[in-house]
């Protein structure tokens, strides 16, 4: 109980500190210290668990945590913690060219982004399935303010498809969850939600509920993963929202809904039905992947790339689910996020900076700043998958395992939605670096808007060229 | 299975109203017939807990009708009247052959019930579960055939209450917190989407969802 305690403590002290009626100024201060604290009281919870020390720890009845939820958990609490420093940077530069509209808004963007922040630790230690699907419901009505920041009509249509299409389809979690619920209770025992209870007997589970309720729970949680055809909500999504959360819904809110997609692929994986749980997400994944790699040629906004780029990521993890190695789903993960959040971190800078999100009116960012335009072109080439950096290694041995488990469909739709992407990536990427920018927009980017980003960048090629990623593969 | 019980009757009566509402597009009357379903639930759920003396439905049925019953309609209620929305138009089936294809659908789900496993020994309602099943049905015609953003909420609930049906009748002991979760969840997104409502009106001048298209490419 003090675990689950210390991990909501400080999101809702900052909560209380909207309410209470401080200056802007000082509650940006106070959020970032207060979320880089929280960063290390969840890194100090996980610890024991990713050193080995133990496989899993229990909190109470309902919540645990597993070497998966670990990794995920601390990821989570570190993109939360780079996003917020960096809306601090860029609210002190809106208050500084005195272009606040309403200070109120900036008070909501803390208040709701620490509530999200506490929904989405929550969804990584429930160890009850209902408590899972009710904590990946409360991200989505969190983040929708978060979406709605900008208070414009594109926005406001943005947020709208966002929580109604997100609603519904994480009702079919609830009704599939009701069904796996139902499987538990077929055979003379007593119901449970209790995930690590169901993982014990496995075997004893109703199969016609069970598949049933895992066919529900993917189409639920796979909506607010956005995997196709339910991903209308995400581009729109990521491109109205401001850059910081963008950062949070890619980099965090996209893992939270693919987690609950693992538990259960994991849970149905260990009963006599377990080619529904492989067949299906790699399948799913790998037509996601295909599907988001050909949109992302034709994309016009620079936050549209990154959200379809995303859908080609999300596509490429549920093939690892189904694989049933959530090593390499993790590994993937944070590989993903943490590139992911550098670019929407850097295109927020470039938007700020030239006054589009447009495509084809952004010109020459290398000229403008040399710093954002090489970090951007590397980020681009870390979420495309080039070698040196850790998301070649996650995608390199998907495919690897793909081939060996004789997917070789998946594996080449895969492949070439892996190429395309990059292609498309690279074209939009030329021609925004590249150029000549307008001499109406070559006001400098601050170098300090750049440091989050940037570290961001180096930490991920840090995890393809150092040993980390092996250590982190042997942990998992 | 060869007596209907009166909870049974309950849900699929409700069930019955949920395809009346499709028939209705003035908003006011839709809301409460809305009220009326959710409140005929929660009045199986309390049978339900005079049957088996599980003291958690007993809890599950005040709080049912109070936040479904009377809270969620009454709300919708009041913003109808403040966003000035009185009446619904279809978009692309006409009303009779929406409520009609809700019949057929009422039909269809006991057709699927009978494909479900059946219990061993513990009480299952084949009635409740084919009621369940419809009321998804139901609330999905409504959100795709509705234009206005408040049809679009109360499909919503068409369906919540659906799958609270179902899991009323094929489970047994639902644990109570996360029954009280769901319905916190379901009250706060009530909430919201009734604050964004005020916000499109203001915006827009109208709560006409199909006409929010500029996004789309």
């Amino acid at each position: 109980m003090i675990t689950i305690g210390s991990l909501c403590l400080l999101p809702t002290i900052l909560c209380a500190l909207c309410v209470a009626g401080l200056s802007n100024a000082i509650t940006r201060q106070i959020a970032v210290a207060l979320l880089w604290t929280q960063f290390a009281i969840a890194t100090k919870i996980v610890f024991p668990v990713i050193s080995g020390e133990s496989p899993a720890c229990n909190f109470s009845d309902d919540f645990g945590l597993d070497v998966y939820g670990a990794v995920l958990l601390s990821l989570t609490n570190f993109v939360a913690a780079c996003s917020f420093t960096q809306a601090a940077i860029y609210f002190n530069c809106k208050q500084k060219d005195r272009v606040t509209p309403n200070k109120d808004h900036e008070k909501s963007f803390y208040f709701f982004g620490a509530l999200l922040l506490i929904a989405m630790n929550f969804v990584f230690i429930s160890e009850n399935m209902g408590l899972l699907w009710v904590s990946v419901e409360a991200t989505t009505l969190c983040s929708a303010t978060l979406v709605y920041h900008e208070r414009n009509k594109h926005a406001l249509e943005a947020t709208w498809k966002y929580l109604i299409v997100c609603s519904v389809g994480i009702a079919f979690a609830l009704f599939g969850t009701i069904l796996f619920f139902a499987a538990s209770q077929q055979t003379g025992f007593e119901g449970t939600l209790d995930i690590r209870i169901l993982l014990e007997r496995a075997s004893t589970l109703d199969p016609k509920f069970l598949q049933l309720g895992y066919i529900f729970c993917l189409l639920g949680y796979g909506t607010k993963a956005g995997v196709f055809p339910l991903h209308t909500w995400l581009p729109d999504a990521h491109s109205e929202a401001p850059a910081a959360a963008s950062a949070l819904l890619s980099g965090s809110l996209l893992n939270c809904a693919l987690f609950a997609i693992c538990r259960l692929t994991e849970l149905v994986m260990m009963t006599e039905h377990h080619v529904i749980a492989s067949s299906v997400p790699i399948g799913w994944g790998a037509l996601t992947a295909l599907t988001a790699s050909l949109l992302i040629i034709r994309q016009t906004g620079i936050k549209l790339l990154w959200a379809y780029s995303s859908m080609e990521n999300v596509g490429i993890m549920m093939c690892a689910i189904g694989l049933g190695t959530p090593s390499l789903f993790v590994l993937m993960a944070v590989n993903h996020s943490l590139v992911k959040v550098a670019l929407f971190l850097f295109s927020g800078n470039i938007i700020q900076t030239i006054g589009t999100k447009r495509i084809n009116r952004i010109r020459g960012v290398l000229q403008i700043s040399p710093a954002c335009g090489l970090g951007v072109a590397l980020c681009a080439c870390a979420v495309t998958g080039i070698p040196p950096f850790g998301s070649f290694v996650a995608e390199w041995l998907i495919l690897q395992s793909l081939v060996k488990k004789n997917e070789l469909l998946a594996a080449a739709i895969l492949f070439v939605a892996i190429t395309m992407a990059f292609m498309g990536v690279g074209k939009h990427i030329c021609y925004m670096l590249g150029g000549r920018a307008k001499s109406s927009t070559r006001t400098k980017i601050p170098f300090v808007s750049l440091m989050v980003p940037l570290i961001l960048c180096l930490c991920s090629l840090l995890l393809g060229v150092s040993t980390l990623t092996q250590m982190l593969l042997e942990v998992l | 299975m060869s007596i209907v019980s009166p909870q049974e009757v309950c849900l699929t009566a409700s069930a019955l109203v949920a395809c009346l509402i499709l028939g209705s597009l003035h908003v006011r009357v839709s809301l409460w017939l809305l009220g009326f379903e959710s409140t005929l639930i929660a009045l199986a759920t309390g049978l339900f807990f005079l049957h088996t003396n599980e003291r958690n439905l007993g809890t599950l049925a005040v709080l049912i009708f109070l936040s479904k019953g009377c809270f969620v309609p009454i709300f919708l209620a009041w913003l109808t009247e403040k966003l000035q929305a009185k009446r619904d138009s279809s978009c692309f089936l006409p009303v009779p052959l929406s409520m009609l294809l809700c019949i057929f659908l009422f039909a269809l789900s006991f057709q699927l019930t009978r494909q479900l496993p059946q219990h061993h020994g513990a009480e299952q309602s084949f009635f409740g579960a084919a009621a369940g099943i419809s009321q998804v049905f139901s609330g999905l015609v409504m959100m795709m055939t509705r234009r206005l953003a408040i049809s679009q909420v109360t499909g919503f609930l068409i369906i919540e209450n659906g799958i609270y049906t179902f899991a009323l009748t094929q489970t047994r002991g639902m644990p109570l917190l996360v029954e009280m979760g769901v319905l916190l969840d379901l009250l706060v997104a009530i909430m919201v989407t009734g604050l964004l409502m005020f916000k499109i009106q203001q915006s827009f001048e109208h709560i006409d969802v199909t006409q929010l298209r500029d996004l789309r490419d």
